[in-house]
């Protein structure tokens, strides 16, 4: 499994303009440190469906007590906690 | 090997036909379509024809008796002189000349709660075709499949052209909800317009307490419902054959849309809960549901419930009682609109339009 920040980003942020865009939203424009849901640019629904995703695509599990904006708050934040979690 | 034919059904409401003539005699070879009998009842007169060729071996009834379908009328042999079985004899009784249900037909009889001597018999052992040939010509299951299985009645295949297919365990759980509230629940509906901002600031706040992901908003007023469940347990029960069962735990149903399936996860034992608890634990199923990997406890069992279609800028939705509850919340919240709606699908045998409009109040503002 590739886990180059780089490409973590990048995947993250195409996942949100996909739910974005399923929400009539447009997310081209959202930084890496943009915090997803203060931005309006997804619903408790699509955050939810990232959040899935996340843990599916890099294989691993988001206790529910870790589902916070410190931790999962912005695409920055979403990376180093991965990174984070699945030392290398 | 003689075998023998019974009487037909005539009409599906008549248990016996009147022999009005017999039209062959003990040694008479018939071909399969001659008239051998006519029988008839308070509504309409048939002729029976013999179903295969054969010598009549035997005539087990005469003009003017009454006998119940699926009694023997005669017996048929390949030659004149064939033994009828020793133990068929003398069962000329209506009663005892039903013939034998297969064991798959016997299940299904008494699944539909059917007596079997309604159901005519096309060979020598009754059988699941012979069932459902009687009930696709309008054969009725008894009382007590009506009451208990409802959504096992038949129904006409499409004559346009196509293939039934299995339904997956999903779709099969929606079925069996909307069929419990077709048939069993007095299913009204009524609903109120509130102020959405009283419960918004104090997501709001929630959210930044807790530095949460996702709004509490949904997850709150959802609580606020738990809640309301242990203070007012008749809404937290069902009607079960005439009787109020009253749940012990308060079981949350919340409706989670992952992607094209509805599920309806379950938060239970609310009643053991504060806002947090609840609001990690709805977290923990609709992730599952989300992954399509709700586990059987969190996807059954629910005793009051809470649907919102906020999401989909829907401004009003009745919702469908899930089974066995009495009361489920619709929330909507059109955008670009001061006003948001509360209302409630509720079973009107067990509340009232007063305790429902009691519960929307209630709810439309946090606590």
């Amino acid at each position: 499994m590739n886990l180059n920040p780089d490409q973590i980003k990048a995947a993250i942020r195409a996942k949100v303009i996909e739910l974005a865009k399923a929400l009539d939203m447009d997310a081209s424009g959202v930084t890496d440190d943009d915090i997803l849901p203060a931005t309006g640019l997804l619903d408790s629904g699509a955050i939810l469906e990232l959040v899935v995703w996340f843990e599916a695509s890099y294989d691993f599990r988001i206790k529910q007590e870790d589902m916070n904006i410190d931790n999962l708050g912005s695409i920055n934040a979403m990376t180093n906690f991965l990174l984070s979690s699945k030392p290398a | 090997m003689p075998t023998f034919q019974t009487v037909p059904c005539v009409n599906i409401n008549d248990e016996f036909v009147d022999v009005v003539s017999i039209d062959v005699k003990q040694g008479e070879f018939v071909n399969s379509g001659d008239v051998v009998a006519t029988v008839e009842t308070d509504k309409s007169m048939i002729d029976v024809a013999a179903e295969q060729d054969g010598y009549v071996l035997r005539v087990d009834c005469e003009p003017g008796q009454k006998i119940r379908v699926g009694a023997v009328m005669f017996w048929l042999g390949a030659t004149s002189d064939e033994a009828i079985p020793e133990e068929t004899k003398n069962t000329s009784s209506p009663v005892n000349a039903v013939r034998q249900p297969t064991a798959k037909a016997r299940a299904m009889l008494k699944e539909l709660d059917i007596d079997p001597a309604r159901v005519p018999a096309s060979g020598e052992r009754l059988s699941v075709a012979d069932i459902e040939t009687w009930l696709s010509k309008g054969g009725k299951p008894g009382k007590a499949a009506v009451s208990t299985q409802t959504a096992i009645r038949r129904e006409d295949t499409p004559s346009v052209a196509g293939d039934l297919q299995e339904l997956s365990p999903e779709a099969a759980g929606m079925l069996h909800t909307v069929a419990w509230h077709r048939d069993f629940a007095a299913s009204a509906y009524l609903e109120v317009e509130y102020d959405p901002k009283p419960w918004e600031e104090r997501a709001a706040a929630y959210a930044a307490e807790h530095k949460l992901m996702l709004s509490p908003l949904l997850p709150l007023i959802a609580f606020r419902l738990a809640e309301l469940g242990r203070e007012r347990p008749l809404i937290n029960s069902t009607i079960v054959n005439g009787q109020r069962f009253q749940y012990t735990p308060v079981n949350i149903g919340f409706t989670v849309q992952a992607g094209a399936m509805l599920y309806l996860t379950v938060v239970r034992d609310t009643q053991d809960m504060d806002a947090a608890q609840f609001i990690s634990a709805l977290g923990e199923v609709q992730r599952h549901a989300m992954a399509h990997k709700l586990p059987p406890q969190e996807a059954t069992g629910a005793t009051l419930s809470f649907s919102s279609m906020a999401r989909w800028n829907v401004s009003r939705h009745t919702p469908i009682l899930p089974p066995q509850t009495s009361l489920i919340i619709a929330h909507a919240a059109p955008k670009n609109s001061d006003k948001a709606v509360l209302g409630a699908t509720y079973d009107h045998r067990v509340l009232t339009g007063f305790d429902v409009a009691q519960v929307l109040l209630a709810l439309s503002r946090p606590a």
